[in-house]
């Protein structure tokens, strides 16, 4: 075993031509990840027509290192901008961009590359350690347990939403949630608050919503506030490499947290039907509840960036078990893989552990290397990234609208995601205007719809009786101590307010 | 020469030139000229890697052009379908969907907005035959066992409406099948929860199950058309001619897999140019060896003969109509 493992290593780093493929890949995966409303889907696809006919390793680690060094890129317009790429950037802007704002954009920056860094080569390791009791884990969740894990997540939109501001957060939280019912019910056959409308059938776009809900509202309160994104001139602020590695020794000033949400993002990516953004949130709530000051979220703490960066980056390794040792992807970007891997004569499933352990080894190991190459180019370049924060917001502004509204238009190729855009950027600019939590709103909208679906299932299988299995009784014991936790600091919160105030 | 004598040549140069564009056959028709290939889903997945290679080669075919793919996911690809159906018809816009949208023609079902019989037909490229696919830990191992079955057995299929749920309740209520329906599992949920075996069995796209099955987690029952001998035909283990009729339907809409068809009234020689170079697309060696790979053999057919199958696969009985109704929820 220990052979194969090392000598996969040695075979990946001695091969000159698998390193070049190696590092376009991750050129070609930070461009695409950076650029908003562009997943990381779509250039698997479009890279296809090239594998045709390329050595199986070599395809296999250029698509494999593409797809996973996506998330690393992905924060940066987040943090810049408070533009979100997809629902799990989202997470991440919640606290990068006030500190952004703060003018910390090299700190929050260093710390979230090297948290996607370390989850993807955390993420890595626990794919290696996972092997043996793949089967048992993956198939302990279904539907009944899809369903608690996605009320648990919506749980803790409580620790979200602020002291005091606990009903504020459900109210947002149950929008999102409402908004979620939006499309063709897959139960019925028929088509909720749709109209006429079909490209609302499949729901309300995630990414525009997030488009909506956190970039246009900073956008314009930018716009009507001038200046710069960042509070503090360039002259005050130390936007230089100590800034940025201060923000790289956060994620080992915090490595109890990064390991923890390294390892449920990869425990999350293992378990197909979850989907890729509930990683990055559960996380951002674990984090949260776990902290001691978590009123210091949502206002730029490093926690709130470290926790969704490690959780989506690890999820990749965790989504790859599946795919090739049963053959079945976890998600989509996963079955587009998949989907070249055939290409490319490589058959996903559980004679993978006897016909190619050479090459899953060297699967791992380019998540590992990729992930080192990815963090280590980007720290280079994103002290000058940084410095867009300090330029003013006249100059800024017109540029990421247009970023935003080709993010809104890119993700499904519709135009009338334009409308839906402007329409509820009113209303997230309202939430913001008026201080009302944001996060909670793309809690109840990404979870709320698996909540549903879930359910859907587990009632038409099991019936009521589906919470009585085990797994189901442990997840219903988080639940009810989150939400117990949830009442006691905000009473607490309560008794001590009229004494602070 | 005189600046006369230039005027004169050139003139005659022009009416040369108007000569040819006369005499144009639809091939030089697409000398300089972008055609946009949709296909009806997001990038990734089967439709897409099929168009984007049917556009490859085509465009191979079609010197001097272009042809640029273009995702319109959506609505169970309605919205694609919807687009090419509108789209200008000069010849420079085709694209591909899914053949079950035949079921939503027949009924009628809203948000159609295209009459399958009018399109511009190019070609289908392959069959995608139908199984009865059942978790290797199950019981079950042959249709009688299946049709045995005293408590009905969970099925799983996409949302209520989908291709695959019509057709599965159509097959269920045709031969009174002891199965229930488990809607909402969508791309390969319905195969880890066989693995979990909280799902016996699916009726489904062999394209999808064949890895499944190669991996040792399910075995195919019965099949609806292809030539695969590893299955019997679904139709030999049936006697009702009621049930042979929805079977002969759902196999017409398996054979025509892959197809590409562009909007009502693409000029004459455009067509033949297009269907053309779909021919020599499909007859082309490295294509039909990447199909293979990327899901089932090149199964060719073109033009006409598949507007013939596609008419006849509309032409059902007011039963089958009526059923095909039930399936999908109207009245």
């Amino acid at each position: 075993m220990i052979d194969v493992m090392f000598g996969a290593l040695g075979a990946m780093l001695s091969n000159p031509k698998t390193m070049g493929l190696m590092f376009i890949a991750v050129l070609i995966g930070l461009v695409v990840g950076a650029t908003p409303g562009i997943g990381g889907r779509l250039s698997i696809a479009l890279a296809i027509p090239f594998v045709f006919g390329m050595d199986m390793t070599q395809g296999a680690v250029f698509l494999l290192t593409m797809h996973a060094v996506n998330g690393t890129s992905g924060q940066i317009s987040s943090i810049m901008f408070g533009v979100p790429g997809d629902g799990d950037d989202a997470a991440t802007t919640i606290d990068g961009h006030p500190m952004a704002k703060k003018g910390e954009a090299g700190r929050a920056l260093g710390a979230s590359i090297t948290a996607s860094g370390v989850g993807g080569i955390i993420g890595a390791v626990v794919f290696a350690v996972m092997i043996p009791v793949l089967e048992p884990v993956v198939l302990a969740f279904s539907p009944a347990e899809f369903f608690l894990l996605a009320i648990l997540g919506i749980t803790f939109i409580a620790f979200l939403a602020g002291k005091g501001q606990i009903f504020k957060g459900i109210i947002v939280g149950l929008f999102g949630m409402i908004l979620a019912t939006v499309g063709m019910d897959p139960t019925t056959g028929i088509a909720r608050f749709s109209g006429n409308y079909l490209f609302l059938w499949d729901g309300l776009s995630v990414v525009t919503a997030v488009l909506a809900i956190f970039a246009v509202p900073e956008m314009i309160s930018l716009a009507a506030k001038g200046g710069s994104i960042s509070a503090v001139s360039i002259e005050n602020s130390s936007i230089s490499y100590r800034q940025l590695l201060g923000g790289v020794m956060e994620v080992p000033r915090h490595w109890f947290l990064a390991l923890r949400t390294s390892i449920i993002g990869a425990l999350i990516g293992m378990v197909p039907g979850l989907g890729g953004s509930a990683a990055a949130w559960l996380c951002y709530g674990h984090a949260v509840q776990t902290s001691k000051t978590p009123e210091r979220f949502g206002h730029g703490a490093v926690e709130g960036v470290i926790a969704p960066e490690t959780a989506s980056n690890a999820k990749e390794g965790g989504s790859l078990l599946p795919t090739l040792f049963f053959g079945i992807p976890g998600s989509s970007g996963m079955a587009v893989l998949m989907g070249a891997f055939l290409i490319l004569g490589i058959q996903p499933g559980p004679a993978m552990f006897t016909t190619h352990l050479d090459l899953v080894w060297t699967l791992i190991w380019a998540l590992v290397v990729g992930n080192l190459i990815a963090v280590t180019l980007l720290l280079f370049i994103t002290r000058w990234v940084a410095v867009l924060t300090f330029i003013n917001g006249a100059v800024l502004v017109p540029f990421i609208l247009v970023l935003v509204t080709v993010g809104a238009y890119a993700n499904e190729g519709q135009w009338e995601n334009l409308l839906i855009l402007v329409a509820i950027s009113f209303i997230g600019w309202g939430l913001m205007r008026w201080n009302w939590p944001r996060a909670p709103f793309v809690i109840g909208l990404v979870l709320g719809k698996i909540a549903e679906e879930s359910l859907h299932k587990a009632l038409g299988l099991w019936g009521i009786s589906f919470f009585t299995r085990p797994l189901s009784l442990v997840l219903i014991g988080l639940i009810c101590a989150t939400i117990g936790l949830a009442i006691y600091t905000n009473v607490r919160g309560k008794s001590v307010m009229p004494a602070g105030a | 020469m005189t600046i006369l004598t230039k005027a004169i040549s050139a003139a005659a140069a022009l009416g040369l030139l108007g000569g040819a564009a006369a005499a144009q056959t639809g091939v030089d028709f697409y000398k300089g000229k972008t055609v946009t290939y949709i296909v009806a889903t997001a990038p990734g997945g089967g439709y897409d890697s099929y168009g984007r290679l049917v556009a490859e080669f085509m465009q191979r075919y079609l010197p001097g052009s272009t042809f640029v793919v273009r995702n319109m996911p959506g609505a169970g690809h309605l919205i694609g379908a919807n687009a090419i159906y509108a789209s200008k018809p000069d010849g420079l816009t085709i694209g591909t969907f899914n053949t079950g949208l035949i079921y939503n023609q027949i009924v009628g079902q809203e948000g159609v907005k295209f009459d399958l019989t009018k399109m511009s037909w190019i070609g289908k490229a392959a069959s995608d035959p139908r199984v009865v696919a059942i978790a290797t830990q199950s019981p079950i191992k042959s249709w009688k066992d299946l049709i045995d079955q005293k408590t009905p057995v969970n099925f799983a299929t996409a949302g209520v409406g989908s291709a695959s749920y019509v057709e599965t309740v159509m097959l269920t209520s045709a031969l009174k099948l002891p199965i229930k329906l488990q809607t909402g599992y969508n791309g390969t949920d319905d195969q880890l929860a066989m693995r979990r075996g909280e799902i016996i069995g699916s009726i489904a796209s062999r394209s999808s199950y064949d890895q499944f099955v190669k991996n040792g987690f399910g075995r195919y029952i019965a099949q609806i058309g292809g030539k695969d001998a590893d299955t019997p035909q679904l139709a030999s283990l049936v006697k009702d001619a009621k049930a042979l009729e929805l079977i002969a339907l759902v196999q017409s809409q398996g054979d025509i897999a892959r197809l590409t068809a562009g909007p009502p009234g693409v000029p004459a020689a455009q067509v033949e140019a297009l269907v053309g170079a779909y021919r020599k697309a499909m007859e082309d060696k490295e294509l039909q060896e990447r199909a293979e790979k990327l899901e089932r053999p090149v199964e060719p057919l073109y033009g006409e003969d598949v507007l013939k199958a596609v008419k006849a696969a509309l032409n059902q009985t007011p039963e089958t109509v009526a059923l095909l109704k039930e399936a999908l929820g109207k009245k």
